[in-house]
This record gives C-alpha cells, structure tokens and sequence, in this order.
C-alpha cells in the first residue's frame, strides 16, 4: 500500500465510525419516509425499531459496563446519561428537570450525533428524526423491568438550542410477567 | 467506547426492517437486497466524500481501489481487507477473513444461506463510494466459509 | 460582478451558482463555463507531468484583463469556481485556498445530509451562510 495521505489519528478514526453509524441512520430515515405515507407513521416505527434494538442492546449494555440493579429512577437516569451514552454515542446528556415527585426527568443533549449534517426539507415538519432513541429507551429499559414513557420536547432540527428527550417512570413490571408485547 | 455497536445493531435492525420476519420468494428477496443495497450506496457515497476530503487526486483506478481496502475498509470496520487482487481488467476480489458484519452469525451451513442479506448493504457502500469517485461497478460477495468474504468488483466501463 | 462562486457537477452541470453582480449574470455563467475546459486539462495532467502534486487546488485557471478564475476539484470530480475582479489585489493565494477549503468542508456536509439526493442542486441554509460569509468578505 504506497498511499501516505489520509491516515487518521485513533481518534479520528473513532469520529469516522460513528460517522458510518450517523449516516446510515439517515439512510434508515429517509428510506421509511419513502416507505409511509406521513411523518406519524414513521415517527412510529422509528420507535418501534428503537424498541428492538433497546431490548437486544441492554443485554450488550450490562455485560460492557457490569453496573448491576439500579436502586431508583434517579440512579437510572444517572446510568443512562453518564455511562450508557457515553457508551454507545460519545456524548454525555445532562439530567435536569426532575419532576418533584421524581419520576420524571429530561436528558439534555448538547450535540446530537444523529443530526450531524442533518437539514430536515420543509415537507417533514412534523417528522421527529432521532425517535429511534426514544424507542431504545423504552426497550432496554423494559428488559430490566421498568416501563418508562419517552419522548422528545425540544430538537435541534428544528431550531431549538438543545435536544431535550423527556422520561416518564410509568410503573416496575413484574418479573414473572412477559414484558411487553410488541 | 462501545464505537462500532450502534453501527450493528442498527444495521441489523435494518435487515430485520426490510425482510420481515417471514421467508418471502426469490422475488421479493431480490427486491429487498436491492433497497438495502441501494441504502448502502448513498451512505458509501457520503462517507468516501467525506474521506477523501485531505487526500490528493488519485492518480488512477488502482490506487482508488487501493484506497477502498486501506481507508474505507478501515473507516467502516476498524481493519484493512486482507487480500486485493485483480486481473488487471476491471474486475477486483477484495477478500476480508474475518467480516465483522458477519462474526455474529453461527459457522454452521443453515447460516449460509442468511449470508446475502448482511452482505448487501457493504456492497452498496462499496460501490456508492467507488461512483462518488467516478468509477461505476456492479459489486457482489460471497462467502465460503464464514466469517470470512469476498467482495468481487466488476468495473463496468463507460 | 465583483466576486462569483460556482459548483459544476462531474457532469459539468451547475449544482450552484451565485454571483455578486454588477455585470450580467449571464456572462458569469459564461465565464465559468469557459473555465471547466481549463479544468479538465489540469485534470488529465494527472500523472503525465513529474513531480505532479495532485492537489485539489489548482490554482489560478486563467487571468484576463477583467477578473481572475480560480478552480478546485474534489476526489468526486465536483469543480467549484471563484472568479474575482482584477481590481481585488488584497486576495492572496492563500486566502482564496482557504475560500475553497471552507467551500469543501461545507459541500461534503450537504452530500452527508441524508435528505440530499447527489447530484441534485444544492439546497443548503448551512451552504447558502458560508457563501454569503465570503461574498460579504471578499465583496
């Protein structure tokens, strides 16, 4: 191989792989808006899509990290910001807005790897491009018996200074019941 | 950093997405590889853009190819392909031994047959970036025994 | 006009074209279609001459007695133009370089933008800002 130019350093490499993560996520994206009819429907399985990977990935999750039982919604959270983020998409969200009864609380991200180069058209306004986390969410938090409601509130795609995904404990479910029925 | 996990589960999500479930006919099937396929192109043309934005002009096909297996190949999977050989006519086997998009699937022959499904969408890459570079190609792969594949490039000559 | 830049596709099509004018548009259009020959020479020097660098700047395409035509290729043979009045001596070398580069940068986050279809006129707010940027810098 005679070729000396464009040899990233480790670190640029890592870039370059999330790269390949970033845009085929787009390519997903703009594939289901081919596929539905309107931005709702692919909203939707975007989720669902999420909830597939979020109930394979929480298994990957604990055995990468070893962090056991979480005691409560707030050490959750913590987990998923700091550790499980951090993990998968190299970005660290904050906690805030804790509801006062505590079972409630929005991640903020600063930056938003699934969005890089990202300029929505003017046809998908109601499209909620990143709905796909939403959906790992709700999926790799059910495995470890936590139904959880998620959504997002603010989005930089559409012009708001952060992206604000908003999650809502909903109740423990039982360990000898199938959770779930997607 | 778990880096190259996302990229995984994503892309066997995709799979998952446009497959379905059950076993379709050959048809449908042909149809399928062809959308992640072309899934695969449009990514290959984003990331070779973004890649080859430092490097000098190429001086000829070679050294694009050479390129694909060096940079690309270590871009998307973390190693160079192990083996390129041509025949000096356009047509180029680029041999990786151990594919990762296919590390996860068992050695076992029933295996074999899901094979094409987690290789076309690394083929699309492969020949999205090559027409970025202005080389069009028809690119297929196969594999003998896993995880171990073949990405064979047929130049196609304008 | 006192500054134009120009994104010609591989197959020497527009994909963008903006000029401050004080001409007629149409002899920018012109005047970048005349450069795109000078291009494809510079290109398919490629490896004929020695000590060839390959870069993608190729410098300055061809002065005339009213304004200088500077030419970039990218690996995906996409050309972008800068043409700039003769008058304008306060532009170096290395500040229109830096024009193109900035250009690049932005052009590849378009082709990563995964609602973009390439080879498609470029509809960018990010592209359209870094153009203004330099259109006010050089203007």
């Amino acid at each position: 191989w005679g070729r000396e130019q464009g040899r990233g350093s480790q670190g640029r490499q890592m870039e370059r792989n999330s790269e390949l993560f970033t845009l085929t996520y787009g390519a997903l994206v703009t594939q289901l808006c081919k596929d539905y009819e309107n931005d709702e429907e692919v909203n939707k399985q975007l989720d669902k899509m999420g909830y597939n990977i979020g109930v394979r990935l929480i298994e990957d999750f604990l055995a990468r990290s070893s962090i056991g039982r979480c005691q409560d919604f707030r050490e959750t959270a913590d987990v998923i910001a700091k550790v499980a983020f951090k993990m998968y998409l190299g970005v660290t969200p904050s906690v805030t807005n804790w509801s006062p009864a505590g079972d409630e609380f929005s991640l903020i991200l600063e930056n938003n790897p699934l969005v890089d180069f990202v300029e929505l058209p003017d046809n998908h306004n109601t499209l909620v491009y990143s709905n796909l986390l939403c959906g790992v969410l709700r999926g790799a938090l059910e495995m470890v018996q936590m139904a959880v409601d998620v959504k997002f509130v603010q989005d930089t795609l559409r012009g708001d200074n952060v992206t604000e995904i908003r999650m809502k404990f909903i109740k423990r479910i039982e360990e000898n019941l199938p959770a779930g029925d997607e | 950093m778990a880096d190259e996990a996302p990229f995984q589960f994503l892309h066997s999500e995709v799979i998952q997405y446009v497959f379905g479930a059950s076993d379709s006919g050959d048809a449908e099937t042909g149809r399928n590889i062809t959308k992640v396929e072309s899934m695969g192109f449009r990514v290959g043309q984003g990331l070779i853009e973004r890649l080859t934005k430092e490097t000098s002009r190429f001086k000829d096909e070679l050294d694009v190819m050479k390129f694909i297996c060096k940079d690309f190949w270590t871009c998307l999977f973390k190693k160079q392909i192990d083996n390129l050989r041509t025949n000096h006519q356009g047509i180029y086997v680029l041999q990786d031994s151990k594919f990762q998009l296919l590390s996860h699937l068992s050695a076992g022959k029933q295996y074999l047959d899901q094979a094409p499904k987690y290789l076309a969408f690394t083929c699309g890459l492969v020949r999205g970036a090559l027409s970025n570079l202005g080389v069009k190609s028809i690119v297929t792969a196969e594999v003998s025994i896993m995880p171990a594949c073949k990405f064979q490039v047929m130049i196609q000559k304008i | 006009w006192r500054v134009g830049i120009a994104v010609i596709a591989k197959e020497n099509y527009p994909l963008y074209i903006r000029s401050v004018a004080s001409q007629s548009e149409l002899k920018f259009h012109y005047t970048v279609h005349t450069s795109l020959d000078v291009v494809e020479e510079k290109i398919s020097a490629v490896g004929k001459s020695l000590g060839d660098q390959r870069e993608l700047y190729l410098g300055l395409l061809y002065p005339t007695e009213d304004y200088k035509v500077y030419g970039y290729v990218t690996n995906s043979k996409v050309k972008f133009v800068i043409v700039v009045d003769s008058s304008n001596t306060s532009l170096r070398d290395n500040e229109i370089r830096s024009m193109f580069r900035k250009l690049h940068n932005s052009f590849t986050d378009v082709m990563c933008n995964p609602f973009h279809n390439p080879g498609d006129p470029i509809q960018s707010k990010a592209f359209d800002g870094i153009v203004s940027g330099m259109m006010v810098q050089t203007g």
